[in-house]
């Protein structure tokens, strides 16, 4: 069987919906393949007796309660999908605890930028000056790379407007996030409480870039963070809803087997039951590993693409558990939304000690509660706890070990809270679910467990793969949409590059009838 | 905008700097092979990932054990893959292809978690009025036939994290199978906790694996197994029906998990017979069973089903499930449990009403939200359209 599509759309993770809704409201007849029986990803969640679990989303940043001024909301609400998700806003950023002794650190901090530097201040009497400087810097840098990405047909001359308007950009556009806090004069404490963010991104702050980070900042601390009431599975079934709403098809439980190129432009795919799907774009939401080796024939991968994941390291693979306490966060005393717990304020050894299960003690945690209590039933609570591996040490747990070897991994990531708040849940635990790098290689086809796509390593941040993609597109024809793209794997960027290779697709259709 | 008004290492220096930034990028990329990327099925994760959770699992019947006129077992072994790893008290799923009907049923795993890595899963299945499928394998399986199977699937494992160190485990008939794998795991080392089996059945005629279990007891301190008989006073046995009575007479002293198997006459005693204890509810694991509905007026109804983009039109009565009328009519589904639970039938429902027994609705609240349901345990109140795949 042929059939003809203007759209075909590989996958319904984050950035493979937003794709998908985009060019089905802009009236492009496209089809959505899934080979789960669910949309989402990993942007989903699961019921365990009477408890709702978010699977990976700690709060969404991008749709900025504060400022309302965020990128994502504005996309959310072109494609149609906004009104479908109930928002809940946070008030707190994080509460960062060290576990080591010697050097004991626990920082609560607020969302909204006067709120953080008042905050801040009162921890560190002389950050204020500093910390207004630097958030001077991040206002100045998003303005730029609000600039880069809006660019949607690049042209050469937009190079100079770049080095002439945006110079604040450019002095930092190469330094680490240390090189950058340290030369404007942050003193240690103020650091550790800014770099707390560091683990959403699984890069110390020595090499991260700069820019990269401050992104984060801009995102989390000035646009402020939400959470959708309905779990991120509302926000994957709405945006399925808009798709199919504005006439998309969606098949789930089928499979892509093939990517044809012909001529070197992508032509359509071939499902698992042999029908051929034609279409003008195809937009990949499977990440280059599998797009590579399993999707396309290697004749057809030109040179760049092949040596461009080579040179890249996968970035940090998941652990996570969800509890289901059967008593409320008040009585259990869970005071904050969002937890940080670290071995120590230095950042390149935990990312160092994550290397290992032996010695990995990185958690974020989140009670939803601190939310909205009614995310559980009354006298309950839900706490989930996430955890990042550099290197790929579960690679070499067996199949005997394994239950062993993730059960003593949650155990101790239970002790490691309960020791850094104080706060006793042990006894509590009435349902549990523990993921691993193996479940997330399950349910998303990610090579060894990785959750955060490529790291963003000095020589490929962010910044530089925006750039460098304005500069080579590839194969024409496939667009990649999701964590594997110029930005990093999250959810906000997830969907940002989702529209964003929708948009170039019908930016390409549009050219392509001229 | 404010311009030079930062530096970092000083105007010069920063400005050499991001002409270093792009030459560097060009230099990492330039500098890789340009050979093909690890395939991810190859990353040691994802073959452990594979191993436990296959897709499908093409196993061969290599012996079949018959233990009355009602019950046999069936020993499965693979001739392709290693078969996958499981937790005691997990359930297999198996894919029937019976006249039309495409159905799937799952089977509470006897064997231990230890067989299985050696390359071996045990079923036990019985005869039960109106059943479908049971009647089937009892009257057609035989050694050398290859069974299609999904992978083990199932929360009532024991979890030292979350369940007390002392087990008290009720079995009903049949639903002994997922307790014998705990039993074995405990004797061979790979679970560590107390079990105190209460095993009821009508007569000692009707008990099940009496001869490992009563073995598995006398060997290991962790493993106390009592025979409960509802219909006959025998020498040896507890006479009447595992309530509260018999648990508060062999549970352990402490803290101890009540986890559940058996037909559904047990669950309606136990609902009564459990709260007598004050045991916490995060203490008691029932395995799910569906109750099915109490039709009084019976209707018939059609099922439009999208399926691929393509529209059948099926027939459907109000006293089976969605997913019974889908099974019946040939449509493969990808469904597992059959009670609600695991999600994997997951369909949108465009149109139509379903009425869902209380309790079996076990959706996420976004799915409530935007009509999606589980057809294992919707029934059908009016002609309906479904988008299943």
């Amino acid at each position: 069987m042929v059939k003809n599509y203007d759209a075909v759309v590989i996958g319904a993770g984050n950035g493979g919906l937003v794709a998908s809704a985009r060019l089905a409201k802009e009236g492009k007849k496209t089809l959505l393949i899934e080979r789960h029986n669910l949309p989402g990803g990993f942007a989903t969640s699961f019921v365990r007796g009477r408890f709702e679990f978010e699977a990976s989303l700690h709060e969404l940043c991008g749709v900025g309660p504060i400022t309302g001024k965020a990128p994502l909301l504005k996309i959310f609400r072109e494609i149609g999908a906004a009104d479908k998700i109930e928002w809940v806003s946070l008030d707190e950023a994080f509460r960062v605890i060290t576990l080591d002794e010697d050097n004991k650190c626990d920082y609560s901090m607020p969302l909204g930028k006067e709120a953080f530097i008042a905050k801040l201040a009162e921890y560190d009497a002389g950050s204020a000056t500093v910390v207004s400087k630097i958030f001077e810097l991040i206002e100045s840098v998003e303005k730029t790379l609000d600039f880069v990405e809006a660019i949607e047909d690049f042209k050469p001359s937009m190079i100079k407007e770049i080095f002439s308007e945006h110079t604040d950009f450019l002095k930092v556009a190469n330094y680490s996030v240390d090189e950058v806090l340290k030369s404007f004069g942050a003193s240690q404490k103020t650091r550790d409480i800014l770099n707390a963010y560091w683990c959403y991104l699984g890069q110390p702050t020595d090499e991260l870039n700069a820019i990269h980070y401050f992104t984060m900042l801009h995102a989390y601390i000035i646009d402020g963070a939400v959470i959708p009431k309905g779990r991120s599975h509302q926000v994957s079934t709405a945006l399925l809803e808009t798709f199919t709403e504005n006439g998309g098809e969606a098949w789930f439980n089928t499979s892509v087997t093939k990517i044809n190129i012909e001529n070197g432009v992508a032509t359509g795919v071939v499902l698992d039951d042999g029908t051929q799907i034609n279409a003008k774009a195809v937009i990949c939401n499977a990440s280059p590993y599998n797009a590579y080796t399993k999707l396309i024939d290697e004749k057809d991968i030109p040179e760049k693409l092949k040596k461009e994941v080579n040179a890249k390291t996968l970035g940090a693979k998941g652990f996570a558990v969800f509890l289901g306490l059967n008593r409320s966060a008040d009585e259990l005393g869970l005071n904050n939304h969002t937890y940080f717990i670290y071995p120590t304020n230095d950042n390149r050894k935990c990312y160092e000690l994550s290397k290992k299960i032996e010695t990995n003690d990185v958690q974020a945690t989140v009670c939803l509660n601190k939310a909205f209590d009614d995310c559980s039933p009354k006298g309950t609570s839900i706490l989930y706890m996430t955890s990042i591996f550099a290197g790929d040490e579960w690679s070499n747990v067996s199949v005997k070990d394994y239950h062993k070897t993730k059960l003593s991994f949650a155990e101790k990531m239970i002790d490691n809270f309960e020791k850094a708040t104080g706060v006793a849940i042990k006894d509590y635990i009435e349902e549990i679910e523990i993921a691993t790098p193996m479940t997330y290689a399950r349910y998303t086809d990610a090579p060894a467990g990785t959750i955060y796509g490529y790291e963003a390593s000095k020589e490929d941040g962010i910044i530089k793969r925006i750039v460098f993609d304005l500069l080579d597109k590839g194969i024409p024809g496939l667009y990649f949409a999701g964590g594997y793209t110029v930005r990093h794997m999250g959810y906000a960027p997830s969907y940002t590059t989702g529209d964003k290779a929708a948009k170039a697709a019908i930016l390409a259709m549009e050219k392509e009838a001229k | 905008m404010s311009k030079n008004k930062f530096s970092v290492n000083g105007s010069f220096k920063d400005s050499v700097n991001t002409v270093k930034f792009l030459t560097e990028r060009m230099h990492f990329v330039n500098s890789a092979e340009a050979v093909l990327p690890t395939r991810t099925d190859d990353f040691g994760v994802n073959k452990v990932a594979k191993s436990l959770h296959p897709k499908e699992q093409k196993l061969v019947i290599s012996k079949i054990e018959k233990h009355s006129d009602i019950a046999t077992s069936y020993f499965f072994k693979s001739e392709t893959a290693p078969i996958a790893y499981f937790k005691a008290g997990q359930y297999l799923t198996f894919k029937f292809e019976i006249g039309n009907a495409v159905v799937t049923r799952s089977y509470s795993i006897a064997s231990s978690p230890a067989s299985a890595l050696a390359g071996e899963y045990q079923i036990t299945v019985k005869r039960i009025n109106d059943g479908f499928v049971s009647d089937y394998i009892l009257d057609n399986w035989s050694v050398g036939d290859e069974v299609t199977a999904y992978a083990p699937e199932g929360n009532m494992t024991y979890c030292p994290l979350r369940d007390a160190d002392n087990i008290v485990a009720i079995a009903g008939g049949s639903g002994i199978t997922p307790f014998l794998s705990l039993a074995r795991a405990i004797s061979q080392g790979d679970e560590n906790c107390n079990l105190t089996l209460l095993y009821g059945c009508r007569t000692s005629d009707e008990i099940l694996f009496k001869e490992e279990l009563d073995s598995l007891c006398e060997k290991n301190d962790k493993i106390n197994v009592v025979y409960v008989l509802s219909d006959s006073d025998e020498k040896g046995y507890e006479k009447g029906f595992v309530g509260a009575d018999i648990i508060k007479k062999y549970a352990p002293e402490g803290n101890y998990s009540v986890f559940v198997c058996g037909p559904g006459g047990l669950y309606k005693f136990l609902e009564t017979e459990l709260p007598k204890l004050g045991i916490e509810r995060k203490y008691i694991r029932f395995e799910v069973f569906s109750s099915g509905k109490k039709v009084i007026d019976a209707k018939d109804f059609s099922i439009t089903v999208i399926n691929r983009g393509k529209e059948t039109v099926i027939k459907a009565g109000n006293n089976e499930t969605v997913l019974c009328a889908l099974e019946r009519a040939g449509i493969e589904v990808p469904a597992r449990c059959h009670t609600g639970e695991c999600g994997f039938c997951r369909s949108k429902l465009i149109s139509g009403k379903v009425y869902i027994p209380e309790g079996e609705d076990k959706r996420r609240v976004a799915d409530m939200q935007f009509n999606f349901i589980h057809p294992c345990c919707c029934y059908p109140e009016s002609d309906l359209v479904i988008r299943i795949n």
